[in-house]
C-alpha cells in the first residue's frame, strides 16, 4: 500500500487511528503489528511470510547472540544471522543480475529464476541487520517479546521507504511512549506537507521527466528542463516519503530521526552526502565504513574502504550496472574531495562550490535514471550541445513554460527558506491562523490529484 | 491564536476529514457508470483467495476507491483548476482550455505507428484495391489550427508516411478546407453544418458533381456536451448540435452489419439516449455500415475507410453516389472484408484523423 492511495489516507489510516487510539496501552503494540501486516499483505501478499521468517530469524538470532555474549560464539551467531538475512536478500534482488553478467561470459547460459523484489526488503533488512550488531556490541538491549521485535521491523510507517530506522533509535518508545495532542498535530503537518511534496511536485515532475525519456529529439534546453526535473523529482518523492513516515510515527507516538537535510544547499558532495539519505549513509558508516577500519588506517586501505562503502551504496540501489556506476562515480568523487579538492572548494566564493556540487549531483541523477549507457551518454552530452541537438526545440519551449512554476517551487522548496519564514517570531500569529487552513486546502488538492491521477507508486519501493 | 489551539484544530480538522471521507464512501451506493468521463467506474473487487494472494484485489481495490470516491468530480475539478490557475500548466492530462474551447494533445508523431497504420492500409490496398480509384485524405486535430505555441502534428508528415508506402494512391489535402471553428467546442469532431468546403474540395478531386447549390435543412438538436468536456472537469458551456438534413438524406436507410439493424442516417433517439450524443450519425461507432440512397441518380458506389469524422461526412456525399459502404478498420480486420463487400470498381476514400492514425489502432 503506498501512502498517497486512497485506499491508505481514506480507509487504512482512520480504521487504524481509530482502533490505535480506542485500545488501552498495553495493546497498542499488537494494533500497530496487525495493521503493519495488513499494509504489507496489501501491497505485497506474497512475500509476508517472508517478512514474518526473517523477524523471527532475526529473533532467535538476537536471543542466540545476547545468551552468549562475551564469548566467542556470540560472533559464531551473528556470522550465521547475517548470512541468512544478506543471503536472502542478495537471493530475492541480486540472483538474476548475478546469473546476466555470467552469461555474458559463457557459452551455455542459465536461466534465470523467476522471483519478484519483495517490497521495502533492502530497508528491513538493513534494520535486522543494525538491530543484530547492536545486540552484539552491546549497544541495544535484546527483544525478549518476539511481537514487539515484528512490531519493529513491519512498523508500517517506516516499512517499505524508510528511513531505515534503527533499534535503538525507538527502543525505549517501544516499551513506553507518549501520545499528547501537540505530537499528533506535528505528525499531520509533516504528513501532509510529505504528500504534498509526492503528490503535487514529485508526481507532477516525474510526468515531465517520463515525456522526455520517451522522446525522440531532444535540444539543449530540453536537456537541462529534465536534468533539473530528474533531480528535484527524486528529491520531493525520497523526502516527501521520509517526511509522511516522520510525521505518522509522531502520530503513534515515536519519534524517527530525520533522513533528509536540505541536501541541495551543500557545498561540496561531502556535504551532500550528510544531508541526502541520511539514515542510509549513516548505516554504511556504523556498519561497514568504521568496522573496516574507515580512515584510522594505511591510506590505501582507507581509499579502499571508501570504494567499498559507495559499491555497495549503488548496489543497494539496484541491481543494475548504472546504479553500480552511480554509486563509484560518487565514491571517487568523494576520495578526490578529501584529498585536494575539498580544501579548494571552502576558499572558492560559494555560489561557485554550490553550483559544483548541483552539477555534480544533477549528473548522477541522470545515471541513477538512464536505461542504457547510450541514452545516459547522450542525455549528458545534450546538456553542452553535443551532437546533433538544437539549443530550443518547439517542445522544450512548451514544456518549460508548462512547468515553469512547478519548477521554481520545486527550488524555493528544496532550501530551508519556508522553514525559517516559519519560524521567525514576529509572525507566529499569522502563522497560527495560516498554518491550519493551508494544510487542509492542501490535503483536499492532494486527494484531488490522487482521485484523478492514476496509481502512481513511489520511486524508492524498486529498493 | 494559541499554539495550542492550532494544534487542536489541525489534529481535529484531519481527523474529522479522515472519518468523514471514510464513513460517506462506506454508506454512499456505488455508481455504474461516470456520464462526465463516458465510462464505467471500477466496481468492488471480487473477494476471492486467488485475488487475494496475487495482489489482484489490491490493485483493484484502489481503482475501485478511487472511481467511487464521493464527490470525485468535483475533486477531478480542483486539480484541474489548481493545476491550471495555480501551477499556470499548459494542459491537464493533455488537455486544455483555450478560448472557452478545449482541447486534447495527441503529440509527438509517432513515425512507427504511423507506418503501422499505413501498412495495414496497404494491406487493404494489395488485397482488393489495385485498379480502382483510392484516394486519402487526413484530417488534422483541431490543435493544428491553433498559433504555433501548441504542440502538433503535421498531416504532411503522415501524409509522406502513407504515401512512402503506398504508390497509386491520390492525397486529398483538406487542411485548408478548415478552420478552427468548424470544430466543437467541447468534443474532437468537426461540425456537420461546417463542412461544405471539405465536401466541396472532396467532389473536386474526386470528379464528383458539386453539389454546394443543394440547399440542406438545418436541424437544431439543442446542447451537446462532448468528449473532452467529462475528460476535462471544468465547466464550460456546451456546444449545439446541429444535423443537415433534406429528401434525399431523409430517404436514405442504413444497414448495420453488426447489428443487423436497418435505420435512418440520423439516429434521433439516440441523441436523447446515448451519453455520446455524437452517436446521432449512423448510430454511432460501428465496424460496417451501408447507407442506399434509393433516390440516386446514379449507380455509383463509394467505400469510406473512416473513423468517427466519416459519419457526419459521408451523409453530404449521398447526392454523389446509390450506395456508400463505411468501414471502420478500427473494428474490423481488412482480411474478412470480402464475405461483406464485393470490390468492383467503386470510388474509394480513406478519411481518418491524424489522431487514430498516430496511434496504431488498426486491426
Amino acid at each position: 500500500m503506498v501512502f498517497s492511495s486512497i485506499t491508505f489516507l481514506f480507509y487504512f489510516l482512520p480504521i487504524t487511528i481509530a482502533v490505535y487510539y480506542i485500545v488501552p496501552n498495553k495493546f497498542k503494540n499488537l494494533v500497530l503489528l496487525v495493521a503493519s501486516f495488513i499494509f504489507y499483505y496489501f501491497g505485497e501478499p506474497t512475500y509476508v511470510l517472508l517478512m514474518a521468517f526473517s523477524i523471527l530469524s532475526t529473533y532467535i538470532f538476537g536471543r542466540l547472540i545476547d545468551k552468549y555474549k562475551e564469548t566467542k560464539y556470540a560472533k559464531i551467531w551473528l556470522i550465521l544471522a547475517l548470512i541468512v538475512s544478506i543471503g536472502l536478500l542478495v537471493y530475492f534482488k541480486y540472483t538474476n543480475f548475478i546469473i546476466k553478467n555470467i552469461n555474458l561470459l559463457l557459452k551455455h547460459k542459465i536461466d534465470f529464476i523467476n522471483v519478484a523484489l519483495p517490497i521495502g526488503i533492502s530497508f528491513y533488512t538493513f534494520q535486522m541487520i543494525s538491530y543484530l550488531v547492536d545486540v552484539y556490541r552491546g549497544e541495544a538491549k535484546v527483544q525478549k517479546n518476539i511481537l514487539k521485535l515484528a512490531m519493529y521491523v513491519s512498523l508500517f510507517p517506516q516499512l517499505i521507504a524508510g528511513p531505515i530506522v534503527r533499534y535503538t533509535t525507538i527502543e525505549n518508545e517501544i516499551e513506553n511512549r507518549t501520545h499528547t495532542m501537540q505530537k499528533f498535530a506535528l505528525g499531520v503537518r509533516r504528513f501532509i506537507i510529505g504528500l504534498s511534496k509526492k503528490v503535487l511536485i514529485a508526481n507532477v515532475l516525474g510526468e515531465l521527466c517520463t515525456t522526455y525519456l520517451a522522446t525522440q529529439e531532444t535540444s539543449v534546453l530540453y536537456a537541462w528542463l529534465y536534468g533539473i526535473s530528474a533531480m528535484l523529482q527524486i528529491y520531493f518523492d525520497f523526502s516527501g516519503y521520509s517526511d509522511m513516515a516522520i510525521g505518522l510515527g509522531k502520530m503513534f507516538g515515536f519519534e524517527f530521526l530525520e533522513n533528509f537535510n536540505y541536501p541541495y544547499i551543500a557545498k561540496s558532495i561531502t556535504d551532500f552526502w550528510r544531508r541526502w539519505h541520511i539514515s542510509l549513509s549513516s548505516w554504511f558508516r556504523d556498519y561497514v565504513y568504521i568496522p573496516l577500519g574507515g580512515n584510522r588506517t594505511s591510506k590505501i586501505k582507507w581509499l579502499r574502504n571508501i570504494m567499498i562503502v559507495w559499491l555497495l551504496t549503488g548496489l543497494w540501489h539496484g541491481a543494475a550496472w548504472n546504479f553500480i556506476i552511480w554509486g563509484l562515480y560518487f565514491g571517487i568523487l568523494l576520495i578526490i574531495e578529501k584529498l585536494f579538492l575539498g580544501k579548494y572548494l571552502e576558499k572558492i566564493p560559494k555560489i561557485f562550490s554550490h553550483a559544483y556540487t548541483l552539477i555534480i549531483v544533477m549528473i548522477s541523477f541522470i545515471i541513477f535514471n538512464g536505461e542504457n549507457v547510450n541514452q545516459i551518454l547522450t542525455n549528458i552530452t545534450s546538456l553542452i550541445g553535443i551532437g546533433n541537438v538544437s539549443l530550443i526545440s518547439p517542445e522544450s519551449l512548451y514544456y518549460f513554460k508548462s512547468y515553469f512554476i512547478i519548477i521554481v517551487i520545486g527550488i524555493i522548496g528544496a532550501t530551508p527558506l519556508i522553514k525559517s519564514i516559519s519560524n521567525t517570531k514576529k509572525y507566529n500569529k499569522i502563522i497560527n491562523i495560516l498554518e491550519p487552513i493551508t494544510l487542509v486546502i492542501l490535503f483536499i488538492i492532494c486527494t484531488g490529484y490522487i482521485v484523478d491521477g492514476s496509481f502512481n507508486p513511489f520511486l524508492y519501493f524498486r529498493f | 491564536m494559541q499554539e495550542k489551539t492550532k494544534n487542536k484544530i489541525i489534529v481535529i480538522g484531519f481527523v474529522i476529514m479522515l472519518f468523514l471521507f471514510f464513513i460517506i464512501n462506506l454508506i454512499k451506493k456505488d455508481e455504474q457508470i461516470s456520464v462526465t468521463e463516458r465510462r464505467k467506474l471500477a466496481q468492488f473487487p471480487k473477494v476471492t483467495f486467488q485475488t487475494l494472494s496475487s495482489g489482484k484485489f489490491s490493485q483493484d481495490f484502489e481503482s475501485y476507491a478511487i472511481d467511487q470516491f464521493v464527490g470525485r468530480d468535483s475533486f477531478r475539478s480542483i486539480k484541474a483548476t489548481f493545476s491550471n490557475y495555480v501551477l499556470k500548466q499548459k494542459d491537464n492530462n493533455g488537455l486544455f482550455l483555450l478560448n472557452n474551447s478545449i482541447y486534447k494533445m495527441e503529440y509527438p508523431l509517432n513515425k512507427a505507428n504511423v507506418q503501422k497504420s499505413a501498412s495495414k492500409i496497404n494491406n487493404v490496398y494489395k488485397k482488393y484495391l489495385q485498379g480502382m480509384n483510392v484516394y486519402f485524405s487526413i484530417i488534422p486535430d483541431k490543435i493544428y489550427y491553433l498559433e504555433k505555441d501548441y504542440l502538433k502534428i503535421e498531416p504532411s508528415e503522415i501524409e509522406k508516411i502513407i504515401k512512402s508506402e503506398i504508390q497509386n494512391i491520390k492525397y486529398i489535402d483538406i487542411t485548408k478546407s478548415l478552420k478552427l471553428e468548424d470544430y466543437y467546442n467541447t468534443d474532437l469532431h468537426w461540425k456537420q453544418e461546417n463542412l461544405q468546403n471539405v465536401v466541396s474540395k472532396i467532389q473536386n478531386e474526386m470528379n464528383l458533381e458539386n453539389t454546394s447549390n443543394i440547399n440542406y435543412e438545418t436541424k437544431q438538436m439543442g446542447n451537446f456536451y462532448g468528449a473532452y468536456y467529462g475528460q476535462l472537469g471544468r465547466k464550460v458551456s456546451p456546444d449545439k448540435l446541429n444535423i443537415l438534413t433534406n429528401n434525399t438524406i431523409e430517404n436514405c436507410i442504413t444497414y448495420n452489419y453488426e447489428t443487423k439493424k436497418t435505420e435512418k442516417v440520423y439516429d434521433e433517439e439516440k441523441f436523447k439516449t446515448s451519453s455520446d450524443k455524437y452517436d446521432i450519425y449512423l448510430s454511432g461507432a460501428t465496424s460496417l455500415i451501408q447507407i442506399e440512397n434509393p433516390n440516386a441518380k446514379t449507380k455509383k458506389e463509394l467505400i469510406l475507410f473512416r473513423d468517427s469524422f466519416g459519419s457526419s461526412l459521408a451523409p453530404l456525399l449521398l447526392e454523389n453516389y446509390k450506395k456508400i459502404t463505411l468501414v471502420d478498420l478500427r473494428y474490423i480486420n481488412s482480411n474478412i472484408l470480402e464475405n461483406y463487400i464485393n470490390f468492383e470498381n467503386q470510388d474509394v476514400l480513406f478519411l481518418y484523423s491524424s489522431v487514430v492514425l498516430n496511434q496504431n489502432v488498426f486491426k
